[in-house]
């Protein structure tokens, strides 16, 4: 099973336009900001929004190619889909919201029924069937929108923020369920989200959604090493600098030079590691190639490090200890330079 | 500010004080087992359950209509459709006479074509109410659709509902308390229709005089009459009032 599509829509003031190849048995993550796109993406997939042009095709059935005049309706969909907010049907219990699927299609009422307890089963949720939707927690009610998303059998299943309802206590556990049960289905898996948390962990592939295009995709290895736009690059908590190298080193569009080690020429991208630049308060003799000078505008506590942007020349995050913030007395507003040795530099090109 | 609220409340409650003074208490049951009287009871019932389920029938497609497709001219239709809440109710009467009278613009062709007169029949009766309680459903359930998440309605569709499916299993149990209470006020309205009933479908003992109409007109001959069946409409009001009150102060919730 596969999923292809070249999506062209427009809602609103979003121009939605990107190629989707998702192939049998994964897990594609859609990330990105909210207002990227992702939710008209799954509506468009969905048949809840028709494409203007393009196409969606899951194996050889196209679901909507307007060029053709062609458009499959949601109910005629081979999909299953899991709402933000799950949307379970509050006037029926937990069982009924998962046979519901197939008493539309007209399955007969006790044959739907041991189906969905079979589905509910499978999420570990059997006793709780005669629950209303008010009575389950944020985690329970997660798993019967996917148990009521796969009892219709589907061949493409679409996620929108599975996990953005739930508080973070529950938020842990409930995403190592669902990475279960995403591995227990063999269609076609689309989940949006805008945590990379949650891409990392449920998806074999991310693909990063901007403005309505997608902006870099690959393996989440690919990703975090290579990015390729400043979006992806503080997704992923590292340094990105554009430019033009050459025999000056890297020089980037507002003209600042920086020394790289380099075996190449052209446009490139640089990526430096927060934990790799040293803060000094006074510019020091130091063996590090590179030194801006600029000031500190924001100053984030992770944990027992420390992440402090400096504007400059660039605008840099460095990754200090709690310690070394301490003995530098370090205010939003002070100056300071940041020096980069040229070997903690790594290019690659545009 | 408390003293004008004061006699607000007065002004309320010294007619049903003057009306339930007045009430005939040792001829009630003689009263209430006249001909004249359980004939009005009973087609009042009648027309006014009658028009009720036509209110539904016809109101709940219109309100969803009004909800949920974008149209040219929904405002314009909205408005038409709802005009009658305002329309002084003889006037009402009289755009029916108009059009579905025997000479009518319509009407001619129904009695030609069909055979079918609305003037001065039952049925004429419960035309008049349904044009004037339909609104009070229509407004009511529409507000209720507007407010349904229609996303709840889309999850519907992907797992494979038709629009009728989805409507009926969805949309509509989840605005069944905004249904009820609309069903209601448009009984209500009906019941206590009178002046598009006298102009349109006149006032024949049996066939065409209702409730209202039996007590305005045993006003002149037989006061003890028209207070017996007014305390009838009273309680009747009241019943429905506090039987949507504790509807509307339940939540939207309803016990299945």
């Amino acid at each position: 099973m596969s999923l292809r599509a070249d999506v062209d829509v427009r809602v609103g003031d979003l121009h939605l336009r990107l190629d989707l190849d998702v192939a049998d048995g994964e897990v594609l993550a859609v990330l990105g900001p909210n207002g990227a796109g992702k939710t008209t993406l799954l509506r468009a997939l969905a048949g809840l929004v028709p494409l203007d042009a393009g196409h969606i095709t899951v194996d050889d059935l196209v679901l909507d190619e307007p060029g053709r005049g062609l458009f499959v309706p949601p109910e005629r969909r081979p999909i299953g889909v899991v709402f933000q907010q799950y949307l379970l049907f509050e006037h029926l219990s937990a069982l009924d919201n998962v046979a519901f699927g197939l008493r539309a299609r007209g399955v007969r009422k006790s044959e739907a029924r041991s189906a969905a307890d079979r589905h509910l089963a499978a999420v570990g949720l059997a006793e709780r069937g005669d629950a209303r939707p008010a009575q389950l927690s944020g985690g329970q009610a997660q798993r019967v929108a996917l148990a009521r998303a796969l009892a219709t059998d589907p061949r493409l299943l679409l996620l929108d923020e599975p996990l953005a309802a739930l508080d973070v206590a529950t938020r842990r556990q409930v995403r190592r369920d669902l990475r279960h049960h995403l591995d227990g289905f063999d269609g076609v898996r689309v989940l949006v989200t805008h945590d990379p948390v949650d891409a990392y962990a449920l998806a074999d592939r991310v693909a990063i959604v901007d403005g309505g295009a997608i902006v870099q995709s690959g393996t989440i290895a690919e990703i975090t090493a290579h990015p390729r736009s400043r979006y992806v690059a503080e997704l992923v908590g590292t340094n990105l600098i554009v430019g033009e190298l050459g025999a000056s080193g890297l020089v980037t569009p507002d003209g600042v030079e920086i020394a790289v080690v380099a075996d190449f020429a052209g446009p490139a991208f640089a990526i430096v590691r927060p934990q790799s630049i040293t803060l000094a308060r006074r510019a020091a003799d130091t063996s590090a190639r590179n030194t801006f000078h600029g000031v500190v505008d924001d100053i984030d506590r992770i944990g027992d490090r420390v992440r402090v942007g400096v504007a400059g020349p660039l605008h840099l995050t460095a990754e200090i200890t709690v310690a070394a913030l301490e003995s530098l007395a370090l205010r939003p507003g002070d100056e300071i330079a940041a020096s980069l040795k040229a070997t903690d530099i790594e290019t690659y090109p545009a | 500010m408390f003293l004008l609220a004061v006699v607000a409340i007065a002004f309320f409650t010294l007619p049903l004080i003057g009306l339930l003074w007045r009430v005939p208490w040792s001829e009630l049951g003689e009263v209430l087992t006249r001909d004249t009287v359980r004939q009005a009871l009973w087609l009042s019932l009648r027309t006014s359950l009658a028009a009720t389920t036509l209110s539904i029938v016809f109101g709940v497609p219109l309100a969803w209509l009004l909800a949920r497709v974008e149209f040219r001219g929904r405002s314009v239709v909205r408005a038409v459709s709802t005009l009658s809440m305002v329309l002084p109710p003889v006037v009402a009467g009289v755009a029916l006479f108009a059009s579905f009278g025997r000479r009518g613009l319509f009407g001619q062709y129904l009695d030609e074509w069909f055979g079918i007169g609305l003037p001065f029949t039952t049925a004429g009766v419960v035309v008049a109410q349904t044009f004037v309680a339909m609104p009070f459903l229509v407004l009511t359930v529409e507000a209720a659709i507007r407010q349904f998440d229609h996303r709840v309605e889309d999850a519907a569709r992907t797992l494979g509902a038709s629009r009728w499916y989805v409507f009926s299993r969805v949309t509509l149990p989840g605005i069944r308390p905004a249904l009820v209470a609309g069903a209601v006020l448009a009984w209500a309205r009906a019941l206590g229709e009178f002046g598009a009933t006298i102009t349109f479908a006149g006032n024949f003992p049996g066939t065409t005089r209702t409730m209202p109409l039996a007590t305005y007109l045993a006003l002149e001959t037989d006061p003890g009459e028209a207070i017996v069946i007014a305390l009838v409409l009273i309680a009747v009001s009241l019943v429905v009032l506090v039987g949507l009150r504790d509807r509307w102060l339940g939540g939207t919730r309803v016990a299945p």
